[in-house]
């Protein structure tokens, strides 16, 4: 008995080793951006390795004094709420249609939507200017949470679409004979189901969306609309040069909101909403 | 409560057939159970009532009116799952309550009328649970409730104690037949199961390829089945079916000699008798090896080998025997089934 005992202790010890030294891997980029951004700037570019870095706020009140850090921080928050409240209206409806209705052209439709992921964003970036600059919302957050959207739209729809095609038609079913109509099961019976499908959806949508360089940096011209992406290249360029402990806090800055929400919503990510709704 | 009527009902996807043919008179209050194997067309026939499937063809009408053109929610009908169907977001009272809501019933009713139905099917104590923390048979109680609160014309019932283990199937069984005579609700009741469709009916419809082969008390259909497929269907162990020729009135076999069957003769007949309707006998009409030997507890069933086909019979509850010993079998004369081979119909 005692043998079992101690092997099973070790395995145990075994397997926090291997998950924390993954933990650290995956951390480690992390880590590394904190230790830039809090030090001097000639401190980051010698080439010899440092055992003790001195601690220096320098670049933290660098971004904050030097530049309207908390204007791009609100312009990437409003510009990716909007955009992922703007997908989900729209793809909820779309995937519900693609994964239930049976109609012609159905999967031409489906995968119409999906290429307009395919397409380099280059391509469409001249046109999309000139149509802003059209509609007058040139350097306005509208102008970005519609482009955010419009990037992210086929993706967010085929996943929720994908969640939707798992919901039991047994469910439609016992909600039709119950009186319901396609839009109150759509409301009360699909949406509560495939809500970990949505929140993903969502969370992946805004990933994408905190990440955009292309068409922020083509349409945002003042801090009206630069997002934290697009600020991120004011540090690389200019008279000072490229002031790396800048660009890691910025980045920093960036990751945070995001690791937040989805620490937040971690349970949701997993399937398992429907488990009780049928033998399972 | 209501009368229903399927006239030339057939439903076909393409060039696949689901249901070709079906004529049924369904009376008001009566339990009408649809038995056959899976693929038959029972469950698309009910979902054509249900109307969650339109017929290709025929009409359904509920009180002489035509429904095919009313939508599955106008249709005052409620419908049980196989797999309960419950909406896994709401609590167990939110599910009763759910038919409630969407017919508009006065909110002031609802909880009464939940708590109502919730009573019948003693899951009083348990209304505030999601349907993911009760157990299966409570699953299905549930989703008898959310049928039976808004008291509707017809009851369809789809294999619904198919995912119950078999104590528990039994018990339910009893309740949904105390249900439907206290309610004296129509109900259509889908299984692949005959002892519920024995226990349940008060007429069996059997469907096998999307046509109905026997409609029927349970009386009826076991003890005057219209053909093999019927024969074969109803009765556990099933009927022994066995093929011969009629030479001067007498049953011709191997191994079988059967005089005084009042048949004219024919070259290709098939013999049906029931396990039950047979017995071990000193002298009798078929002699075998013993193959196997079955003891169930209240009855013992015996496997008889002749050539190279096996026989059910049914013995005595205490009847024991080793392998390959010789033993004889009288049929009950008056309880054997002619039928013709070829389009298995039976000769009367």
């Amino acid at each position: 008995m005692a043998s079992t005992r101690r092997r099973k202790g070790d395995s145990r010890m075994i397997r926090y080793i291997v998950l924390g030294s993954w933990a650290l891997f995956c951390l480690a980029p992390v880590l590394w951006f904190l230790s830039i951004g809090f030090r001097p700037r000639t401190e980051i570019i010698t080439p010899q390795p440092i055992y003790f870095p001195t601690f220096s706020l320098d670049a933290w009140h660098m971004i904050w004094s030097d530049w309207p850090m908390a204007a791009y921080l609100r312009n990437s928050v409003l510009a990716i709420l909007g955009s992922v409240v703007i997908d989900l209206v729209l793809a909820i409806p779309a995937a519900y249609s693609l994964a239930r209705f049976r109609y012609r052209g159905r999967e031409d439709i489906g995968f119409y939507i999906l290429s307009t992921r395919m397409m380099a964003p280059a391509i469409v970036a001249i046109p999309i200017f000139f149509l802003f600059r059209n509609m007058g919302l040139l350097d306005t957050i509208w102008a970005l949470m519609l482009i955010y959207a419009a990037i992210n739209l086929s993706v967010v729809t085929w996943i929720i679409r994908s969640y939707m095609l798992d919901i039991p038609k047994e469910l439609e079913d016992a909600a039709r004979t119950d009186g319901a109509s396609d839009l109150r099961i759509l409301w009360e019976i699909i949406i509560p189901a495939c809500l970990p499908g949505i929140i993903t959806a969502g969370v992946i949508a805004a990933i994408f969306a905190i990440n955009e360089f292309l068409f922020t940096l083509l349409i945002a011209s003042t801090k009206n609309a630069y997002t934290m992406s697009v600020a991120l290249a004011n540090f690389t360029g200019g008279s000072d040069g490229v002031i790396y402990n800048a660009i890691a806090l910025v980045a920093f800055l960036a990751f945070v909101p995001v690791f937040v929400v989805v620490v937040a919503i971690q349970k949701h990510l997993s399937r398992g909403l429907t488990m009780g709704a049928v033998k399972g | 409560m209501a009368r229903i009527e399927l006239s030339g009902i057939q439903k076909r996807w393409g060039a696949v057939w689901g249901v070709r043919d079906v004529n049924i008179d369904i009376a008001d209050e009566e339990l009408i159970v649809f038995l056959g194997p899976s693929g038959c067309g029972k469950t698309t026939t009910m979902r054509m009532i249900a109307g969650l499937e339109d017929p290709t063809e025929g009409e359904v009408r509920m009180d002489g009116e035509v429904m095919n053109d009313i939508d599955a929610r106008d249709r005052d009908v409620a419908m049980v799952f196989q797999g309960y169907a419950l909406y896994p977001n709401m609590s167990i009272y939110e599910n009763i309550r759910f038919p409630l809501r969407m017919r508009d019933v006065p909110k002031s009713e609802h909880d009464r009328l939940v708590r109502e139905a919730a009573d019948m099917v003693e899951l009083g104590d348990f209304l505030d649970r999601k349907p993911g923390a009760l157990s299966g048979g409570q699953r299905q109680r549930a989703a008898l409730a959310r049928a039976i609160v808004r008291q509707p014309q017809v009851f369809l019932m789809d294999e619904p104690l198919s995912n119950l283990d078999a104590k528990l199937r039994q018990a339910m069984r009893v309740q949904i037949k105390h249900l439907q005579r206290q309610l004296k609700i129509t109900t259509v009741y889908v299984t692949h199961d005959q002892i519920e469709a024995m226990t349940l009916a008060d007429r069996i419809v059997i469907m096998e390829g999307g046509l109905i082969q026997q409609i029927g008390t349970p009386d009826e259909i076991y003890s005057d089945p219209a053909n093999t497929f019927v024969a074969g269907f109803i009765g556990a162990p099933p009927m022994n079916l066995i093929e011969g020729r009629i030479q001067s009135g007498t049953f011709v076999s191997d191994g079988i000699t059967l005089p005084g069957t009042g048949i004219t003769d024919r070259d290709s007949v098939t013999l049906g008798v029931r396990p039950e309707d047979c017995s071990v006998a000193d002298s009798g009409h078929l002699a075998g090896q013993v193959y196997g030997v079955e003891p169930t507890g209240d009855q013992t069933f015996l496997t008889l080998r002749i050539g190279a086909r096996l026989i059910e019979v049914k013995a005595d509850r205490d009847y024991r025997s080793d392998l390959d010993v010789t033993e004889t079998v009288a049929f009950d004369p008056g309880r054997l089934y002619f039928f013709d081979t070829g389009s298995g119909q039976r000769i009367r």
